[in-house]
C-alpha cells in the first residue's frame, strides 16, 4: 500500500546504508533543511527574530533552560507525572466500566447513549466545571486527563469484550473457570485487540487535556503547558516554540516507544495482530 | 420488549438530573456550585432573551462560534487536501512532509494559541488559525492514505483510454480517495471545534461560546458554565450527525463507494 516497490531502498546510489541509520537520517532530514533555511532567513534579516527566533537561538535558550535555570526538567517532571496518575486512572476505571457494560444487557442499555453523549463532549469544555468544583490546583488536571481518556477506553473495552468468541467463554466455563479466571485468561486477553489501539488513541487524547488543563489552571507552576501559557506574558517567542517542541517531540515517543513496546508485548508477541 | 431500547437509556439521565434537582432544592449540595438543572435552563433562557444591540447574546455567541468554524474548517481543509494529495502523489514528498506532520500533529491546538497571539494578536484571526491548522493534520494525514490506496489498474485503465494527467488525478485520484477524505474530514472537524472552543477561551474579544463559558466560570457563574457546556454538546452532535451525514450521502454513498 505505501509504495511497495519504495520500501526498503536504504541505498544511495550504490551504497548500502543500514536500514535504522537510513531511517532516522530520512526522519531528521526534512528538519535540517527546513532549520537551515529558516536560519539563513533570519541572519538575512528577512524575517523579524523576536517574533520568529532562529533555530540556533533556539537551542541557546533550550540549554539556558535545561542547565542555567533548570526549570525544564522541573516542567517535565511535574507534566509527565500527572500525566500518569491521570491515565492510569483512567485506564482502571475505563476497563472497569467497560466490563461491567459488557457484560450486562440491561446496564448496557441504560448507559450506553450517556456513554456516546459524554465522549462527545470536549475534554476542554470540562475544565471550566473542574475549575470551579475543585478548585485551580492540581487536581482539576488530574482529572481533566482522567476525562480525557476514560470514555474512550471504556468504549473500546465494552467493544472489545463483546467481540470476543462465545465459543471460548463457554469452553472456559465448561472446564471449570472461576469468574476471576473468566475475566483475567479469557475475556481480558481477549478484548486486547479493541483496547490496545484505544490506549494509544487515549494517551494523545490524555496529553491534550494535560497541556489544556496546565494552561488554564492558574494555581500550579509547574508544567510544560503553564511554561508555554506564562511566556506569553513576556512575548517570549523562544520558550514558547522550545516548549512547543518539547510537547510534540514528547507526544511522539510516547506513542511510539511506550505503547508501541506494549502492544509488541502482548498482541503481537500472542499472535493475535499480523506483523505490520 | 422493542421500545426498551429507547426507554432504558433515558433512565439513567432522567434519574440523574432528577436526583440533582431534589439535592440542590433542599441544599444537599452547594447550589453555588451546583446549580439546579432548572435554574440553569433558567438562565440560558435569560441570557437567550437578554439583547445586545437588538440581537440575542446567546444567539450572537453561538453564530459567531459557528463562523469561526466554519472558516477554520474551510480553511484547513483545502490546505490539508492540497497537501494531502501532493503527499500521495509525490513518494519524495511523502518522505519529507511525513516526519514533520509526525511532529507536529500531537501538538494540542490550545499549545499554539500563544503563539498564534503573539504573531496575530487576540480575536477572530488567531481562532481561526488556530482551528485551520488543527483541522489541517487528519485530513492531510487521511487523503494522503486515500491517494496512495489507489487501485493502479484504475490508473492504467483510464491513461490507456487517453486521459491526461490532470483527468486521471480529478476522475481516478480523488473520487478513489473521497472515502478517506471524509475520515479526514470527520476527525479534522472534531479536533477543530475542540480547538476553536479551547483558543476562545484564552483568545477571544467578547464573543464565542468559549468566551461566554470562560467568562461565567472567571465570575463562578456556575449555571452559564453548565449550561454552555449543555450546549456545545448538543451543537457539535447536530453538526456531525446533520451536516456531515447529508456531504457522505450526497457524494460517497452516492457514488456507491460505502452503503449508509
Amino acid at each position: 500500500m505505501i509504495f511497495p516497490d519504495k520500501i526498503n531502498s536504504n541505498r544511495v546510489g550504490t551504497l548500502r546504508v543500514p536500514t535504522k541509520l537510513f531511517a532516522a537520517v530520512q526522519f531528521l532530514f526534512p528538519f535540517l533543511v527546513l532549520g537551515s533555511l529558516w536560519e539563513v532567513l533570519i541572519r538575512l534579516g528577512l524575517v523579524n527574530a523576536t517574533l520568529l527566533p532562529a533555530p540556533s537561538m533556539l537551542m541557546q535558550e533550550l540549554y539556558e533552560l535545561f542547565f542555567r535555570k533548570q526549570a525544564l526538567q522541573h516542567h517535565l517532571y511535574h507534566s509527565l507525572y500527572r500525566l500518569l496518575l491521570g491515565y492510569l486512572l483512567a485506564v482502571m476505571v475505563g476497563v472497569m466500566m467497560g466490563t461491567v457494560l459488557a457484560l450486562s444487557k440491561v446496564v448496557r442499555q441504560m448507559f450506553s447513549v450517556t456513554l456516546s453523549l459524554l465522549i462527545s463532549i470536549p475534554t476542554i469544555a470540562w475544565i471550566p466545571v473542574l475549575l470551579i468544583t475543585l478548585g485551580l490546583g492540581d487536581k482539576t488536571v488530574i482529572t481533566a486527563i482522567f476525562l480525557g481518556g476514560v470514555f474512550e477506553i471504556t468504549y473500546s473495552t465494552v467493544a472489545g469484550m463483546r467481540s470476543v468468541d462465545r465459543q471460548l467463554t463457554n469452553a472456559a466455563r465448561i472446564m471449570g473457570a472461576t469468574r476471576w479466571d473468566l475475566f483475567f485468561k479469557v475475556l481480558l486477553p481477549g478484548s486486547l485487540v479493541s483496547i490496545m489501539p484505544s490506549l494509544r488513541l487515549s494517551v494523545g487524547y490524555c496529553w491534550r487535556a494535560l497541556v489544556g488543563g496546565e494552561m488554564l489552571s492558574a494555581m500550579i507552576k509547574w508544567g510544560l503547558g503553564k511554561m508555554i501559557y506564562e511566556a506569553r506574558f513576556w512575548n517570549d517567542v523562544k520558550v514558547m516554540l522550545v516548549g512547543l517542541a518539547a510537547i510534540g517531540i514528547l507526544g511522539v515517543v510516547l506513542d511510539r516507544l511506550f505503547l508501541k513496546t506494549l502492544e509488541q508485548a502482548t498482541l503481537e508477541k500472542w499472535g493475535m495482530l499480523v506483523e505490520r | 420488549m422493542n421500545y426498551n431500547r429507547y426507554l432504558y437509556p433515558i433512565i439513567p439521565l432522567l434519574g440523574f438530573f432528577f436526583c440533582w434537582e431534589i439535592a440542590a432544592r433542599f441544599s444537599l449540595i452547594n447550589t453555588g456550585l451546583f446549580p439546579s438543572p432548572v435554574t440553569i435552563l433558567n438562565d440560558l433562557k435569560e441570557l437567550f432573551y437578554q439583547e445586545a444591540s437588538g440581537r440575542s447574546v446567546l444567539l450572537t455567541h453561538l453564530v459567531v462560534t459557528l463562523k469561526r468554524l466554519f472558516y477554520a474548517a474551510i480553511g484547513g481543509t483545502l490546505v490539508g487536501f492540497i497537501v494531502g494529495v501532493c503527499t500521495g502523489l509525490s513518494y519524495r514528498f511523502y518522505r519529507f512532509c511525513d516526519p514533520i506532520i509526525t511532529v507536529i500533529m500531537p501538538i494540542p491546538g490550545i499549545a499554539m494559541a500563544p503563539l498564534f497571539i503573539i504573531w496575530l494578536g487576540f480575536g477572530d484571526v488567531t481562532i481561526i488559525t488556530a482551528g485551520a491548522v488543527a483541522a489541517f493534520f487528519p485530513i492531510a494525514h487521511n487523503t494522503s492514505i486515500g491517494v496512495r490506496s489507489i487501485d493502479r489498474q484504475l490508473v492504467r485503465a483510464a491513461q490507456i483510454m487517453g486521459a491526461n494527467k490532470f483527468s486521471v488525478l480529478s476522475q481516478v485520484y480523488i473520487p478513489w480517495s473521497a472515502v478517506y477524505l471524509f475520515t479526514g474530514i470527520k476527525l479534522g472537524l472534531a479536533r477543530c471545534w475542540r480547538t476553536v472552543i479551547a483558543v476562545e477561551f484564552i483568545a477571544a474579544a467578547n464573543w464565542g461560546l468559549g468566551y461566554m463559558i470562560w467568562d461565567a466560570a472567571e465570575y463562578l457563574n456556575a449555571s452559564i458554565v453548565y449550561g454552555g457546556i449543555i450546549l456545545l454538546a448538543i451543537t457539535f452532535t447536530l453538526i456531525e450527525k446533520g451536516l456531515i451525514n447529508f456531504f457522505e450521502r450526497a457524494t460517497i454513498v452516492k457514488w456507491g463507494m460505502i452503503r449508509s
